[in-house]
């Protein structure tokens, strides 16, 4: 299992510095958004961006097969887990979604992303007709269908349409026939209106109502919204310039420094710092999703697919929910929100695709 | 390995892929054009909306100006003392918000959600004072939880302040907050909720003067209200001071000089008519209520069946009983129904319109000129003298001394006192007037009402020999310490003398010798003064009720009256004195009339 020096030679060195400088432009925001608090988030930040390199570097050096023929096992793992952190972690904002090991906290429901990309590209990876059959549909159903159902219980909504977004990417690769989409248009239509009037919290219901008019509540759950947009449209072209920003260093913007550090972002370095972001992210996204063209194997663009696919779901959904076009669900910016867990998630998932794409010829 | 398991046909997965990610591509390009809509297009409209997220203007109350009495002396200050406001809009659950702020602040939540109901129609972001006059200990528990409060502000504020208490309280008046319904009614007018505006006396009737300009301030805040900075700041000009024309030590003295009985003095300069003293009992301390929150206080004092709040000299109707015997005797002479030499014989009693009416001096006080008849106050000689005039020209003389109508005194809610006539009875009570009735008018009965104030003011006129005046309380008003500047009291309007300056003489012989003469007004003679005055009492209720309780042998007490001026030659003072059941104005009223001419006389040699 030792590394080639031609492998090395193989890693994606531009993506690898896409991801670092995505990294940094997250460091010096959320700096600028909680230096006035303690904790010294920044310097937290940039620990665990040197875990998370390291991580990735493990990463890299196993060949993503092995990941696959393990696959099976880290998902009866991340199951018990998410199991055991139901019953027993604490009520953290009204969710059960952390639990604690040593000094640090993590979210197994990120674990269980990468567990669910690993799980498709071992289910699918000798899956050769152009599309999905019912047994195979409802086979990788059940099998997404447990994690899923314990995330939703915790609850974390945020993170459950993300598996739903994996799920779906994966059935899109394997080739959907028109019949089975409006099977789950109409199972989707089912589940939302019974979810809606059994399932979801209040709080997640006002989310959704607060999306068709955040002035309906200012101060509940469209205040977050309503201050994020203004702290968006009153940065402007060229931004209130950095540490500058009223709506940030004032504190009307909520999880500044987390879910809405894009609104910072907007504000204080203006439209123009949100282009350079977002193109930033394009290009990223783009050399992902356009390796697969390097993937040596069926397994391999599963891989490569669900992982860009996981970070361009995150991306869109955060920048949308900041600015009021989609409910505020927690879902992190990838690479640029504070926090281990979620920038460790990206970090492997960019790490397999890295992997896989260094690999591309087999049998070196 | 097969060839096939090592390079296969990824093809098809791949194009899927490629055409996810151009989908992703557009979104993307989509969210950039939303962005751009967002921060460039209504840049304007966020950026506007964020300065007022951090931004808060905030009102800078004024003090009010000062009372200050004619020599300077403070009579309503202010001090220091903070309030505490409730801004709904940083409220997040009512309910809870409700119970820890009453818990808090020791104010029963049913009051609390009164209070912010009562001012339902602000705006939310606008302040609902919810406790007042605190001190700085009282909102230190608030300051420190103020992260727990973020709906709750303190503010300091300057409050009123009467450093003597309850002295010269009528006159003053009180504040109370602006009610909703003012503020509604004035919405072009620049009127703050929760400011406090006078409701009555001076307070109230120079409002305008008192009262300064508030200012604002604006400053930066945080999301939770703490303030990080101001932007700008107006400072609040205080309101100009009011000079009276109260003296505050004979104000004092004359309170004192009551005794704690109900009724009324009023002391005023005759050639002015300037208010030396204006005391209404029983009485008040306005500082007890000094708050926005109608107090159980100030409930009981509405409620008290005493109206300690009511301004009797003002607002008191009394009969003038005797008193109205100057106001016959001037008409007469005036009128000429009578000369001073016109003799009356008294016997005690006397039969007329076919009724017997006795004098109040039983065995008669035998041949009586005007001047006697006034010394004595001789019922006899008034009923003869209303039976020749008739109760026209009585109200007709009435109404040229002043009865009958509000004095024009500063101060709001003055009663306009009620003189009978034929004409007034058909119109108010639709049957014709019986000469009867004019003899119970003639010695000050029947339907006559007169304030104290009319009588003081009536006195201010016999005394100038004609001269009316208008009784007033603003000396001058202006900036703190300019006393005097723009006093428009003293002009009073310049009337023709309703009679012949020596008709007046004659009454005024008659009040002399009243006083000085061993007249029924010697109870206020003071040497060396020349003190001219009539007492008059005035039976509380009909005469077959005061009868039917004479014959059970219970004593009946009437109010007791005394006005008069001194010195008989340029008079400097008049004094009007009313004790509520008080029994005769010669034994009650008139000794502490004499007291205050003597006090008066006193402070003058000062």
């Amino acid at each position: 299992m030792m590394i080639d020096r031609r492998l090395i030679k193989e890693i994606d060195g531009v993506l690898l510095g896409l991801i670092l400088l995505q990294s940094l432009v997250g460091v010096f925001f959320i700096y600028s958004s909680a230096h006035f608090l303690p904790g010294h988030f920044h310097v937290r930040q940039l620990i665990w961006i040197g875990i998370s390199l390291i991580v990735l570097a493990l990463v890299l050096v196993v060949d993503y097969k092995f990941f696959v023929s393990l696959s099976v096992y880290l998902y009866g793992l991340v199951v018990a887990v998410l199991a055991v952190t139901l019953v027993f972690a604490r009520l953290v904002a009204g969710t059960r979604s952390w639990i604690t090991l040593g000094l640090m906290q993590l979210q197994p429901s990120e674990l269980a992303k990468i567990a669910m990309i690993l799980v498709f590209a071992w289910l699918f990876a000798e899956y050769k007709s152009a599309y999905l059959t019912t047994q195979h549909t409802l086979l990788a159903l059940s099998i997404a269908a447990v994690p899923l159902l314990l995330i939703i219980l915790q609850p974390d909504l945020g993170t459950a349409m993300i598996f739903l977004a994996i799920i779906g990417g994966a059935f899109i690769l394997a080739g959907l026939k028109k019949k089975t989409i409006i099977l789950f248009l109409l199972a989707a239509l089912v589940v939302g209106i019974g979810g809606w009037n059994l399932g979801l919290k209040d709080y997640q219901k006002r989310r959704v109502t607060t999306l068709i008019n955040p002035l309906h509540d200012p101060r509940g759950s469209g205040y977050q919204v309503t201050q994020s947009k203004i702290a968006i449209g009153s940065g402007g072209l060229a931004g209130k310039g950095f540490m500058k920003g009223s709506q940030s260093q004032l504190r009307f913007l909520p999880a500044r420094h987390t879910d809405f550090i894009f609104s910072v972002i907007g504000e204080e370095a203006g439209f123009l710092g949100v282009l350079v972001v977002i193109v930033l992210y394009f290009s990223l996204l783009a050399r992902m999703f356009l390796s697969v063209a390097k993937a040596r194997d069926r397994a391999g663009v599963y891989i490569i697919f669900t992982a860009s696919l996981l970070l361009a779901f995150q991306f869109l959904v955060n920048v949308l929910m900041i600015i009021g076009l989609f409910p505020v669900v927690g879902i992190t910016l990838p690479f640029l929100s504070y926090g281990g867990s979620s920038l460790l998630t990206s970090y492997v998932a960019c790490g397999l695709v890295m992997n896989v794409k260094m690999r591309r010829f087999a049998n070196v | 390995m097969p060839e096939e398991r090592i390079y296969e046909d990824l093809s098809l997965v791949r194009r899927r892929a490629n055409t996810v990610f151009w989908i992703f591509a557009a979104l993307a390009f989509l969210v950039v054009a939303y962005y751009w809509k967002v921060q460039i297009l209504e840049h304007k409209k966020y950026a506007g909306l964020a300065e007022a997220n951090r931004t808060r203007a905030r009102v800078l109350a004024a003090p009010r100006g000062l009372i200050r009495d004619r020599n300077g002396e403070i009579l309503a200050d202010n001090k220091a003392s903070f309030k505490v406001s409730l801004v709904r809009e940083n409220v997040k659950d009512p309910d809870a918000s409700f119970a820890a702020v009453s818990r808090l602040l020791g104010i029963d939540e049913p009051t609390l959600r009164g209070r912010v109901d009562l001012h339902k129609d602000l705006q939310l972001f606008e302040p609902i004072v919810i406790a007042d006059g605190l001190s700085a200990v009282d909102v230190a528990p608030v300051e420190s939880r103020r992260l727990e409060f973020p709906e709750l502000v303190v503010e300091s504020e300057p409050q009123r302040f009467y450093p003597e208490g309850v002295l010269a309280a009528h006159a003053l008046g009180y504040l109370q907050e602006r009610t909703p319904e003012e503020i509604r009614a004035q919405p072009d007018r620049k009127v703050r909720a929760g400011e406090m505006v006078g409701k009555t006396g001076v307070e109230r009737e120079y409002e305008d003067i008192l009262r300064g300009e508030d200012g604002s301030i604006i400053e930066v805040v945080d999301s939770l209200g703490r303030v990080r900075g101001e932007r700008a700041r107006q400072f609040p000009v205080q309101g100009r001071d009011v000079v009276l024309t109260i003296d505050r030590r004979l104000q004092g003295r004359i309170e004192e000089a009551l005794e704690g009985r109900e009724g009324v003095v009023v002391v005023l300069d005759p050639r002015s008519g300037e208010i030396l003293a204006l005391a209404s009992s029983p009485t008040f301390d306005p500082n007890r209520f000094i708050t926005r929150f109608t107090p159980t206080e100030w409930l009981q004092l509405m409620n008290d069946p005493q109206s300690p709040l009511e301004n009797r000299a003002v607002r008191g109707l009394y009969a003038p009983g005797s008193i109205f015997k100057l106001v016959m005797s001037v008409g007469g002479l005036g009128f000429g129904y009578i000369s001073e030499g016109t003799s009356v014989y008294c016997s005690g009693s006397i039969q007329i319109y076919g009724a017997v009416r006795h004098c109040w001096f039983e065995p008669g006080h035998g041949a009586m000129d005007l001047i006697n008849a006034i010394k004595n106050s001789c019922n006899i000689y008034f009923y003869q003298l209303g039976r020749r005039m008739g109760i026209d020209m009585i109200a007709l003389a009435a109404g040229r001394l002043g009865l009958g109508r509000k004095t024009g005194v500063d101060l709001g809610g003055e009663k306009d006192g009620l003189v009978p006539s034929s004409e007034w009875k058909m119109k108010a009570l639709k049957t014709a007037w019986y000469p009867g009735e004019t003899i119970s008018v003639a010695i000050g009965q029947g339907q006559l009402q007169v304030t104290p104030l009319q009588i003081a003011s009536m006195t201010a006129m016999i005394a100038g020999r004609g001269k009316g005046i208008r009784p007033h309380l603003l000396k001058g008003a202006g900036p703190a310490g300019a006393a005097g500047a723009g006093a428009d009291g003293s002009a009073s309007p310049a009337a023709p003398a309703p009679f012949k300056a020596a008709t007046f003489e004659s009454v005024i012989a008659g009040m002399w010798r009243s006083v000085n003469d061993g007249g029924t007004g010697q109870g206020a003679r003071v040497a060396d003064f020349d003190v001219c005055g009539k007492t008059g009492s005035t039976q509380t209720m009909s005469r077959e009720a005061a009868e039917r309780l004479t014959r059970a042998g219970r004593e009946i007490k009437t109010h007791s009256w005394f006005t008069g001026f001194a010195p008989r030659t340029d008079p400097r003072i008049v004094v009007t004195v009313l004790v509520e059941f008080g029994g005769g104005g010669g034994a009650t009223a008139a000794p502490v009339a004499g007291r205050i001419f003597e006090l008066f006389k006193e402070l003058e040699g000062t």
